[in-house]
């Protein structure tokens, strides 16, 4: 058995999550041979919900009392940005956190870009993981011990109907096969045949990074939370061109509704109409644009694969419900009611998960 | 085909195809008038000819593409050259406006139009211009258009061409493709937005699919970011910057290539993923930016055709519609990412005459008028 911590690391493009199991169970014994460094860890984790000016622990998502490799404990779920990886790194040399011989486990792009800098300035080997490898693992696991006795699987029912619409549970107990698309800075989309079997169908590059940066650029906004906040105060029919602006109506032919979205931003090349739309419209337009691209590109794949299940996770959905209900709304109504959103309460957290399991399972 | 005993539609012939941004118009100039036919010929139909054929800009805004100008073309039995000229709808009510001054109702001629601004101004032009239109099906006249202009040949030269080592600058090269045997086709129209056609004869095709980031995307996202103010300064713009100061890259996250799954390091990870960081945006500038929008629509459109050639088993994609107009880089990015993604199995072509095919439609729908 690993020696603790238990750490499952994820760094992304943009966020490392982290995943970290506190034992509940330690013995008199246990307790009194524990290294000082352990102890503090242990501590300094779950006595804080935020560490340093970026760090975040999203105390809501916490998995207590859970079962892990024959210890009881709770399952803490971290965040903060990978552009603070220094800082972290540096953190874990202070904290002496080689001395403790824990193996840790990431995965990520970073767990390859920053390897070296473990290394050397905190005498930290990494087991690198494969990044989709672990989110697939991640989301089978977290889903099979339930969310502190509730669904960790969702859907929405009459996604579009303010008054009507309802977050309802969804028994993920049969998954294959599922249509997994991950939405971190890019976009993986993922084919699920059983937990041993899977391919990366495609992806793209339009992603939870593209909707940053562009309402970074287009409104002067600096952080996702802002964004969000902005897109949903703003009108996105104004900024782009729809098909009844150049139809005058439906275009019947090929069953293009009249508000459907013929030019996304089209409207903006035109000077009276660019000087007529507010910051927040502009917000609103990129996450339409961004999340509906999303939505036809993984329709196309769900159609080619034959799988009518699709599974939305990453982090672009934290917080995020008007792009989870445009998904749901654009898979049902595009595919005449064949394909299902869903989506798991953990977002972005899985690949963490699947490298902590990598930890004390090892393949 | 017999045309001599067929009633001719008469003088005028015009093809237009009102789009989301742009309005396309060819007009086919008869060069064969017999001295009789001249005398009978009514003052205002010269009026216009003349209009027409001794000018290359109309207004402000209208223009002219005389390179593209098809000369001693025979159609319905009559020998002349086809002209193309294009206009902002935008300025549709100006042109409506001069059909109704030139009485263009007199002629007594059907004008055959097409794209979505043929039902959208279909009132206008009965209430303002007193003119019927004759309204065609925009992608019924793309179709259409596109296999008739190839057959003729482009004065002599190949209507169809693609790009060998695209990404190349002292290899690249445009060569001509012979598409005599066109079926099946992938057919992917960038105008405002995107709609991609499976030809498998010239009565049989469907709508695949289609993607609402198109052309208009690009000049709209362009005219925000770098405050320019048209199609040719976004180009100009992007032609002189770097996308991947905006874009963020495999490298970028992965500090190398994601072997795994076969993703270069150079591979794009996320579009303007870099313009999270308050740094990196102070250290960009508006020809980076137009760049990155162009690549960003350019390669997220190449993508999408991609997965259509695969699902529907078709090797050979045809890129058209305006986005594509004085647009090199864009079709180089888009012969070499297919090209890449498809390890050499898709093929990106491209016509001669962009833009114009729903338009030509529309004037060989002139035969179809009873």
């Amino acid at each position: 058995m690993s020696a603790f911590p238990w750490f499952g690391m994820d760094i992304g493009g943009t966020l490392v999550k982290l995943v970290y199991f506190e034992p509940k169970d330690i013995t008199a014994e246990e307790e009194q041979e524990e290294v000082e460094n352990l102890k503090s860890i242990r501590k300094y984790l779950t006595s804080n919900v935020a560490y340093g000016s970026t760090g975040i622990r999203d105390v809501h998502l916490e998995l207590k009392d859970l079962t892990l490799c024959g210890r009881k404990g709770n399952l803490h779920f971290i965040r903060f940005p990978t552009q603070d990886m220094s800082a972290f790194i540096q953190m874990g040399r202070d904290k002496h956190f080689s001395s403790l011989h824990t193996t840790l486990c990431a995965t990520g792009g970073g767990a390859y870009k920053f390897e070296p800098d473990f290394r050397e300035m905190a005498d930290l080997q990494l087991l690198k993981l494969d990044e989709l490898d672990c989110l697939i693992k991640g989301v089978l696991y977290i889903d099979s011990v339930k969310f502190n006795g509730h669904s960790e699987c969702y859907y929405f029912e009459n996604p579009t109907d303010p008054v009507q619409c309802q977050k309802k549970p969804y028994n993920l107990e049969n998954p294959y096969p599922l249509l997994l698309v991950n939405i971190g800075s890019g976009v993986s989309i993922l084919a699920v045949y059983s937990k041993d079997n899977y391919k990366r169908v495609t992806g793209t590059s339009l992603g939870g990074g593209t909707f940053l940066g562009l309402c970074c650029l287009l409104t002067g906004c600096s952080t996702f939370e802002e964004a969000l906040e902005m897109a949903t105060r703003g009108e996105s029919t104004t900024v782009d061109k729809l098909v009844r602006d150049i139809y005058g109506g439906d275009y019947e032919r090929f069953g293009l509704p009249g508000w459907a979205v013929a030019s996304s931003f089209g409207n903006m090349m035109c000077k009276e109409k660019r000087e007529s739309i507010c910051k927040e419209d502009l917000a609103r337009a990129t996450l339409v644009t961004i999340t509906n691209n999303i939505g036809s590109i993984t329709r196309m794949c769900a159609l080619n694969e034959n799988i009518d299940r699709v599974v939305f996770v990453g982090n672009f959905l934290r917080i995020n419900t008007l792009s989870m209900k445009l998904l749901a709304y654009a898979m049902d109504y595009w595919s005449k009611g064949q394909l299902k959103a869903l989506f798991l309460e953990h977002e972005g957290y899985f690949g963490s998960v699947g490298a902590l399991l990598e930890l004390l399972n090892p393949t | 085909m017999k045309i001599k005993d067929a009633k001719k539609p008469s003088f005028p012939w015009f093809g237009m195809d009102i789009g989301g941004t742009l309005v396309k118009l060819v007009y086919f100039e008869p060069i064969d008038i017999s001295a009789e036919e001249e005398q009978e010929e009514v003052e205002s139909l010269k009026s216009i000819r003349k209009y027409l054929t001794s000018n290359v800009a109309y207004g402000s805004t209208g223009i002219r593409d005389t390179h593209l100008e098809l000369k001693n073309h025979t159609l319905l039995g009559r020998r002349g050259n086809l002209h193309f000229i294009r206009f902002p709808t935008h300025d549709l009510p100006t042109f409506i406006q001069m059909g109704h001054d030139k009485n263009f109702s007199t002629l007594h001629t059907v004008l055959c139009a097409t794209g979505g601004g043929a039902y959208k101004f279909e009132q206008e032009f009965r209430t303002i211009g007193n003119l019927q239109l004759h309204k065609k099906d925009e992608l019924d006249c793309l179709v259409k258009g596109l296999l008739y202009i190839d057959s003729p040949s482009f004065n002599g030269q190949a209507e169809c061409y693609y790009y060998e080592n695209a990404m190349e600058p002292e290899k690249c090269r445009k060569m001509p493709y012979n598409l005599e045997d066109p079926y099946p086709l992938l057919v992917v129209n960038i105008g405002s937005g995107v709609s991609i056609l499976a030809v498998y004869s010239k009565d049989n095709y469907k709508r695949v699919s289609g993607t609402s980031l198109g052309g208009g995307t690009f000049l709209g996202l362009c005219s925000l970011l770098t405050g320019c103010d048209s199609f040719e300064e976004a180009l100009e713009m992007a032609s002189k910057g770097d996308s991947t100061r905006a874009d963020k890259l495999v490298k970028d996250i992965y500090g190398g290539h994601y072997e795994r799954f076969d993703l270069p390091g150079w591979a794009v990870a996320s579009s303007f993923g870099n313009m999270i960081h308050k740094e990196k945006r102070d250290a960009v500038s508006k020809e980076d930016l137009a760049r990155a929008t162009l690549v960003t629509i350019t390669n997220n459109i190449g993508w999408i055709a991609k997965m259509c050639a695969v699902s529907e088993k078709i090797d050979r994609v045809v890129f058209v519609g305006n986005f594509l107009r004085v647009n090199t880089l864009s079709m180089k990015l888009l012969s070499d990412a297919l090209k890449y993604w498809s390890h050499g199995q898709q093929k990106a072509l491209f016509l001669e005459h962009e833009g114009y095919f729903g338009a030509v439609g529309a004037l060989l729908g002139l035969l179809d008028v009873d």
